[in-house]
Order: structure tokens, then C-alpha cells, then sequence
């Protein structure tokens, strides 16, 4: 079939539309690694767009010996660890459980769940049960509080479904127990679904600025997240007056807050950056399992 | 097992015994509900625990009587907070931008994947696609300083394009005129891709033969995508669009938290962030439950009134 020349405007157009999109989703993480390899004082003369002009490792040096930085991106490290463990293996025990059909008092149970996602009792008593249980002092307030949710729960339950239920049935005339049943069958057959809801939970551990800003009431339990959102306040509250002074005391140093803040910002990118496109193939497919029958 | 017992009496014996077998039914799934025991306890404390927790807005909490010993102020906090000035504006502001954010953030990702769905080359394609998700994986946190580098008064990029043209450096975060094309534009990009994964996944289903019998009945590619596409996914669409509607009345409370700045506060205090200020910042407790319970009702209203809408003239909804 030809192409009329309608046709050929629009594909020309399209693709450079979308040619455009991908740079311009792009081109901000280029600009912040440039920037975070640049030498702070340089940078804040401008025009420094594509590649580094006074290239320098500087900025990361000072990032990592931060006393804030530093310690928080081994909370979020330590967070993100264990929530994935813990809570791909409580929302997996759950998920084989809800899809096991003689189970008694199913019909209840799904209200029980699902009943959650329609009203829910707002900010600030879900604080105050925060506060009672003193998880606004501890470092659990990143794990306990984010070890369910009904989404990821859903997903695993509708890819638990779909596995024949037969294979259930001949393994436990084998004799096997719930728990081989769940390890050697199911787990197994669900791999994707798993490597997508880890992608999610650790993502979403990672990411989570919020949960300390405002539940957290010490400052040394904040992990880099929460602490990037700090220093990002700080400067914006004082921006005019901390530059500044910035510029006065140049000639002692060569890194500004700025720039450490652009090498903190990509710390806080790259692991997602180096672990995304490996898990491609998966979410994509989680996402669309999600949406059809979710 | 309900079915089978109506309409037939049942002597005491026949009692006995069916609650024998539910007990040995339940005792041969012992091991499942225990498998369920952590979600259902967590559930238990971190969702149905708070909503015993609304009763606050109905009290004068003190902290020393607990939730349930402190008296009762009947609608006092609903009524301080309807006179309140900051009724109308947190309302109005919170509206503001859902709508600009459907109007605009919502048809986006659609317009996305229709695009996406014409490109023949796979490689280039796959690649716009890889590039358009990413940003959904990166912290808001990072979103906004990424926009505050670019826009920074001091050697950021859009400053410096400004001063080539002989314009002078503004401080566009601080700027309240920028707000709202901040939040749309961060909104979009950080969005757009991740959410047309949905549409483009629906128009995979979409049925080929379709698409032949328009072509032989002389249908162009324009005629083909409005005739045969658009009403293919249209189930889709409206169900994502009830979704967005129960969500009228939060505008991303993280992404907003983000962009506040003392100069854009009259118009980016949405009741969301209005909540949390009140209730976690100032520790007004029954005045910030009041609010959040108002919000949520009114939401759970709009996903109704949506869903019935849709179900009545496209025949799309939720239950």
C-alpha cells in the first residue's frame, strides 16, 4: 500500500514529536550528572548545557562525607532491604492463602480487604496509631508501616489464580505441605510478578521523602530521601542570601551546595537507573495484569 | 452451603453436625490462616484501627483522656472549619488544579499512546518507550530539585537562555505566576509515559479484523484511529477517568508539598497539604480529622456519582 502524502507529513511529524519527548524526558538527568561532575563554582557561571567543563569527582567526595548524606543513604539502604524481604514474603503468604477455594469464610475475608481501599480514616489518626505504637521515633516507621498494600496484594493473588489449580490438588495428595505447596509451586511460576512487585516496593521504599518529613521526629533516623527534600527547603527558604555568600568565600572552596546537591541527587538516581531496564519486560506486563483484571 | 440448607428445617442433630465439619474444614485450613495472620494483624492496626480514629472530629481531644474518655464537641470542628476562610481557598485551589490536571495530564497519556501505536520502527520505538517510564521510577524529591537546577537564577539552564536574549535571571520557583505551569509540566513528565502503558496495552486488544474491514470499506488511518481505536479502548478510558475523579480532591499531595513556597501559598494550599499543616505541624488534631473526613466522603461521593454517570451513557464502570 502507498503512502499518500497526508500520511508522510504525519509520520514525519510524529516522529519527531517523539523523538523530541524522549530527549526532553532525558535531558534532565543528563543536565544533573553534568552538573554533579562539574566544579560547583564554574557551574554557577552558566552555559555549562551538554558535557562538564571543569570536570571534578569533588562533589560526590563531599556528598558521601556528609554528615547528613552519608548516614541516610544507609538508612535508605537498610530500609529498602528489608521491606522487600519482608514484604514480598507477608503479601505472598497472604496472596496464597486468599486463593485457595475451600478455604472457610473466603467471601469475608476478600470484604476484609477490599473494604480498606473504599474509606480509610485519614492522615492524622493513622499518625496518632503511629505515635502510640512509638514508630515515630524508630527506624521501623520505614518497614512495619509499608509491609502491605492492597495493590501489590492484588497482584499477586490474580497471578496466584491463574496457576492450575490442579497442580495444587496432585502435590497435596503427595502429601506436601501448604508451605512446599507455596514454595515449590508457586513461588516459582511466579516469577515476573515477583521481580515486578520487588521493583515497585524497593522503588517506592527508596523514594519515599514524605513517610519521615512528617511522621519522623528524629532527624538522624531520615533517609536520603527525606534528606534531599531538606536541604532542597533550606536553600529555597535562603536561596538569595546563601549564594551570596557562596560567592564571597569562593576562592576557599571550589564545590557549592548546589553542586553537592546535584551529586546527591544523582546517588539517590543511579541504582534505579542501573536496575530498570533489566526489569523492563516484567512490569510492563505487571502493570497491564494490574489494570485488566485489578 | 447456604443455598442447599433454605427453605429445609433442620433438627439439632443436623446443626451439630455441619458445625462439626465447618470446624474441620477450618481445622484442615489452620495452616492458610496463619499464613494470613501478619496482613490481617497489620491491616487490623494501620487501616480499621484509624477509622475508630475519625471519632476525633467529633471530640475535644485532650491528650491525657485518650480519644475515647475526651468529651464530645458534636460538629463544632466541621462548622469552625465551613466559616473558615481557608475553607474557600484550600476548595477552590484543590479544584483548580484537579481540573487543570484532567484536563490536560489525563488526555496526555492516551494522545501518547495512540502516537506510540503508529510507529512502525520497533527499536525507535522501545526506545521512546524506555526513555518516557523513567522518570515514574525517581523520587519527587529529586523531580523538583531536577526543576529547581534547570530553573535556578545561578548558571541554571533556563536563566542562562533567558540572559542570551538579553532578558534579566528570574527566581522561577518563588514565582507565583509559574505555579501552576510547574505543576503541570512536572506532572506530565514525570507521568505521561508510565500511564499510557495502560492505553497502549488496550490497544493491543483491540481487534485486527477491525481494522482490515474499515480499510476495505475505504477508511484512512485518521478514520481508522477515531472510529475503530478510540472506541476500542474507550472501556478503558473510563474507567481510568472514575479512578481520577475519586481522586477530585487530592492533587498529589507530594508533588504540591514540594513546590510550596511562601510566595505560591495562596494558591497551592490544597486541603490535603492544609490537613497535614493543621494537624501534624500545629497538632490540631480534631480540627484536621474533621477536614480529612469531609474530604473523604465528598471523594467517595464523586467515584459514585462518576461511576453511575459513565455506567448510564457509555456503559463502562467500576461495579
Amino acid at each position: 500500500m502507498r503512502e499518500t502524502k497526508g500520511q508522510k507529513i504525519f509520520k514525519v511529524f510524529n516522529y519527531t514529536f517523539l523523538g523530541l519527548l524522549g530527549l526532553v524526558t532525558f535531558y534532565p538527568f543528563w543536565y544533573v550528572l553534568i552538573a554533579s561532575l562539574n566544579t560547583g563554582r564554574d557551574f554557577m557561571r552558566g552555559g555549562v548545557w551538554l558535557f562538564p567543563r571543569e570536570f571534578t569527582l569533588e562533589n560526590y567526595a563531599k556528598a558521601f562525607a556528609d554528615d547528613r548524606i552519608g548516614p541516610s543513604l544507609q538508612i535508605s539502604v537498610a530500609a529498602t532491604l528489608i521491606i522487600l524481604v519482608v514484604g514480598l514474603l507477608f503479601t505472598a503468604l497472604a496472596a496464597y492463602a486468599m486463593c485457595v477455594k475451600t478455604l472457610p469464610g473466603r467471601t469475608f475475608l476478600n470484604f476484609f480487604w477490599y473494604f480498606t481501599t473504599l474509606f480509610g480514616g485519614g492522615i492524622v489518626p493513622y499518625y496518632m496509631v503511629l505515635r502510640s505504637m512509638g514508630l515515630t521515633s524508630s527506624f521501623w516507621l520505614y518497614v512495619i508501616p509499608s509491609v502491605y498494600s492492597f495493590y501489590n496484594f492484588v497482584l499477586l493473588r490474580t497471578n496466584f489464580a491463574g496457576i492450575p489449580y490442579e497442580l495444587r490438588e496432585s502435590a497435596q495428595l503427595d502429601g506436601a505441605s501448604e508451605w512446599t505447596i507455596m514454595t515449590r509451586i508457586y513461588i516459582p511460576l511466579s516469577k515476573p510478578i515477583l521481580a515486578t512487585l520487588a521493583l515497585f516496593i524497593g522503588v517506592g521504599k527508596w523514594n519515599d521523602w514524605f513517610t519521615a518529613a512528617y511522621y519522623q521526629s528524629k532527624a538522624a533516623l531520615y533517609p536520603a530521601a527525606t534528606v534531599l527534600q531538606r536541604i532542597l527547603a533550606e536553600a529555597s527558604a535562603g536561596s538569595q542570601v546563601k549564594v551570596g555568600q557562596e560567592t564571597a568565600s569562593a576562592a576557599m572552596t571550589t564545590y557549592t551546595s548546589q553542586s553537592l546537591q546535584m551529586a546527591f541527587v544523582m546517588i539517590l538516581t543511579m541504582p534505579i537507573v542501573v536496575v530498570y531496564p533489566f526489569l523492563q519486560k516484567y512490569y510492563v506486563k505487571g502493570v497491564m495484569v494490574g489494570s485488566v483484571k485489578g | 452451603m447456604g443455598g442447599k440448607n433454605t427453605g429445609v428445617v433442620l433438627t439439632p442433630e443436623q446443626k451439630a453436625h455441619n458445625r462439626k465439619r465447618l470446624m474441620t474444614e477450618i481445622w484442615k485450613h489452620r495452616m492458610l490462616y496463619l499464613f494470613m495472620v501478619p496482613c490481617v494483624v497489620w491491616l487490623l492496626i494501620f487501616c480499621y484501627a484509624p477509622m475508630t480514629g475519625i471519632v476525633l472530629a467529633f471530640k475535644n481531644y485532650r491528650f491525657d483522656l485518650g480519644i475515647f474518655g475526651s468529651e464530645w464537641a458534636g460538629l463544632k470542628h466541621f462548622r469552625n472549619f465551613m466559616t473558615s476562610p481557608e475553607f474557600w481557598t484550600t476548595t477552590k485551589n484543590t479544584l483548580i488544579i484537579s481540573l487543570l490536571k484532567i484536563a490536560i495530564c489525563f488526555p496526555a497519556p492516551i494522545i501518547l499512546a495512540l502516537l506510540l501505536n503508529e510507529v512502525r520502527a520497533k527499536k525507535f520505538k522501545s526506545l521512546v518507550q524506555t526513555m518516557s517510564y523513567l522518570p515514574n521510577f525517581v523520587s519527587w524529591a529529586v523531580v523538583v530539585t531536577l526543576l529547581t537546577a534547570i530553573f535556578s537564577p545561578y548558571g541554571g539552564l533556563y536563566n542562562d537562555i533567558r540572559k542570551s536574549m538579553g532578558l534579566e535571571a528570574i527566581f522561577v520557583m518563588g514565582e507565583r505566576s509559574a505555579f501552576y505551569p510547574l505543576v503541570i509540566f512536572s506532572d506530565m513528565w514525570k507521568n505521561v509515559g508510565w500511564s499510557s502503558i495502560v492505553f497502549l496495552s488496550a490497544i493491543t486488544g483491540v481487534d485486527q479484523g477491525l481494522y482490515e474491514a474499515a480499510t476495505i470499506d475505504g477508511a484512512n488511518r485518521w478514520q481508522c484511529t477515531w472510529h475503530v481505536t478510540l472506541p476500542g479502548i474507550a472501556a478503558t478510558i473510563g474507567i481510568m477517568f472514575i479512578m481520577r475523579m475519586g481522586g477530585i480532591l487530592s492533587a498529589d499531595m507530594d508533588q504540591l508539598l514540594l513546590l510550596q513556597q511562601p510566595a505560591n501559598l495562596p494558591i497551592s494550599q490544597v486541603l490535603d497539604t492544609y490537613v497535614l499543616q493543621t494537624g501534624i505541624k500545629y497538632g490540631k488534631f480534631e480540627y484536621a480529622t474533621a477536614i480529612g473526613l469531609v474530604k473523604s466522603v465528598i471523594s467517595l461521593a464523586m467515584v459514585t456519582l462518576t461511576n453511575f454517570l459513565t455506567q448510564k451513557y457509555a456503559e463502562v464502570g467500576l461495579w
